[in-house]
């Protein structure tokens, strides 16, 4: 079991490397939600939502956090798999006796410390341009969002990474299945809204918003997220029985 | 799991010196059947040469013997494993270079093969296989900038990280070029140095022929022939070529052909084929004596070649019609 661990730890210490020897990878994946929070978060300075004291931005934050979290642990862990497996270095790892578990653990370990580090810079960023903070208390709901955002992500990344067929292609495909809904799901817009009912019922189906409403609950008050929990509960089970049915080592 | 256990479970079949025991392998896809009875062994300590045709089913064969499919039919050990069932304790012992597996893109020569030493109990040092497979130079060079030659080297060298018992090798010089070819070449010789036991597949008859101690011929899901390159000539029954200069008498029809050798003039060379070479040179040589010819220029006399055979399993040796 141990030997497992610090394999697993092995593993994710050359996955860092190896990420951020890619330099225009590792700042393409930190400078897209950066961009974003920047230029966003500066178009809604000094507006509130409507009918409140809460300011755009204290919501927008979060969203964005929500928005790097998805980034680090669908879309890169998605199409990174999807290139291992591709490239036929799953199949290489099954001819050794590296347990299974161990390089999926290491897989797993990076994308939570590239989690970890995007969230901190998003947060801290958030902080000095606009003020915005986790309200006091929020701690643990923002590392309870954190930690549900990445299990549920990072399965649905191994599950998506099964359903692309090419290295070529899964950058594309792992972004072109959740931008358009984090867009409708107002994550880059504060005050999106007026929504037809079928679509404000789709996007309360899917992941998305309620990891963004469980950020958000980190930094305003907001009644216990129970539905988010679920939703996010039910999108892990579903994306674990995905992956144990069509999870393979070989393309 | 104890040693003990390893030890009393492996040690019947280091007694029989079989690093590799194949009996009656079969294995269909559907109604499609890849092999249809396969049977070697292959000794601790030499190189063993699966050759055959695209598609004889060699791929097949060691994907078996690695514990990545199951077999229909028949029993195989590896180091006195069944690879199906023990296929854990297999990876530990075993290195297999497959066909076309790629590398972690960014990752650097030295650190992967480090990485790799990771994976297994008693790895190799890291120097020694560097030098194994001639990498030193490059141990800093990112994979993705590696040549073709240089990545199945790094192949080779992932694959004997943890200091195997048994190495698999998959058409390891398919589509390089002779210079690559050699190199890798150099790389096997130097895995057989070390007293490693290679299984290689190939349906290069040059590379059978310089590599293997022992060769196995697959065609169509069958071993064909089995055994030393010469075994192996002599088995498919050809017999030896004894050939020389067309004297210009015999040209000329001056002098009539010798008897009980079935020499064949075919313009300027003549040649016989014969299963007792000394009988028919003592034969040739009296004919030429008695007929003044003087020694025959240009007389050679060469064994049946890999080539000949490997041809002669195919039926495409135009050839083999004169004999």
């Amino acid at each position: 079991m141990t030997r497992s661990v610090r394999l697993a730890a092995r593993q994710a210490l050359l996955e860092q490397r190896s990420f951020w020897r890619s330099a225009e990878y590792a700042l393409f994946t930190f400078a897209f939600p950066l961009m974003i929070l920047l230029l966003i978060g500066a178009a809604n300075v000094g507006s509130y939502l409507p009918g409140t004291h809460v300011k755009n931005t204290t919501v927008f934050v979060p969203s964005i956090l929500a928005f790097g979290v998805i980034v680090a642990a669908y879309v890169n862990l998605g199409s990174k798999v999807a290139v291992l497996r591709h490239d036929g270095v799953l199949k290489r790892i099954k001819t050794t006796p590296l347990p299974s578990a161990a390089y999926l653990g290491g897989l797993l370990a990076s994308t939570v410390a590239t989690v970890v580090l995007i969230t901190a810079c998003t947060g801290l960023i958030g902080w000095l341009a606009f003020g915005a903070g986790p309200r006091p208390g929020g701690l643990p709901a923002l590392t309870g969002g954190l930690v549900l955002g990445i299990v549920c992500f990072a399965t649905l990344g191994l599950a998506i990474s099964s359903v692309i067929t090419s290295a070529e292609s899964a950058g594309p495909i792992a972004y072109a299945s959740f931008l358009p809904i984090a867009i409708i799901s107002g994550v880059f817009d504060p005050t999106f809204g007026g929504l037809p009912q079928w679509m404000s019922r789709m996007v309360a189906a899917f992941p998305v918003k309620a990891l963004a409403q469980l950020m958000q609950g980190a930094y305003t008050v907001r009644p216990f997220p129970a539905w988010d929990l679920v939703n996010l509960a039910l999108w892990t089970a579903a994306g674990a029985g995905f992956v144990a049915w069509r999870f393979r080592w070989h393309s | 799991m104890t040693d003990t256990s390893v030890i009393d479970e492996v040690s019947p079949v280091v007694a029989d010196g079989l690093a590799v025991q194949v009996r009656d392998l079969r294995m269909s896809y559907g109604s499609t059947e890849v092999l249809r009875g396969v049977d070697f062994d292959v000794r601790y300590g030499e190189v063993f040469c699966l050759l055959g045709p695209n598609g004889a089913g060699k791929t097949t064969t060691l994907e078996i013997l690695e514990g990545f499919r199951r077999p229909t039919g028949g029993t195989v050990r590896v180091l006195g494993l069944n690879p199906a069932a023990q296929a854990a304790r297999l990876r530990e012992r075993v290195g297999m270079v497959l066909q076309e597996c790629g590398f972690p893109r960014q990752a650097r020569v030295a650190e992967l093969i480090d990485i790799w030493r990771s994976y297994y109990p008693h790895p190799r040092p890291l120097g020694e296989l560097l030098d194994v497979v001639e990498l030193a130079e490059v141990r800093n060079t990112q994979v993705r900038k590696l040549s073709g030659g240089q990545r199945r080297r790094l192949d080779f060298a992932l694959a004997l990280a943890g200091d195997p018992d048994v190495v698999f090798l998959d058409e390891p010089t398919t589509g390089f070029d002779p210079e690559a070819r050699r190199r890798c070449w150099a790389a096997i010789e130097n895995l057989r140095r070390l007293g490693t036991t290679i299984l290689l597949t190939t349906h290069y008859l040059d590379e059978a022929e310089c590599l293997a101690d022992r060769i196995a011929i697959l065609q169509a899901g069958r071993i064909e022939l089995a055994g030393t390159t010469h075994e192996v000539a002599a088995r498919a029954g050809l017999a030896t070529r004894v050939s020389f200069t067309t004297p210009s008498a015999l040209r000329r029809g001056q002098v009539a052909l010798p008897d009980g050798v079935g020499l064949a003039v075919r313009g300027p060379v003549s040649v016989c084929h014969t299963d007792n070479a000394a009988v028919t040179l003592r034969r040739l040589l009296d004919w030429a004596v008695e007929n003044r010819l003087g020694d025959l220029d240009g007389l050679a006399v060469a064994a049946p070649s890999l080539e000949d055979t490997y041809l002669q399993l195919a039926g495409t040796d135009p050839d083999l019609e004169t004999m």
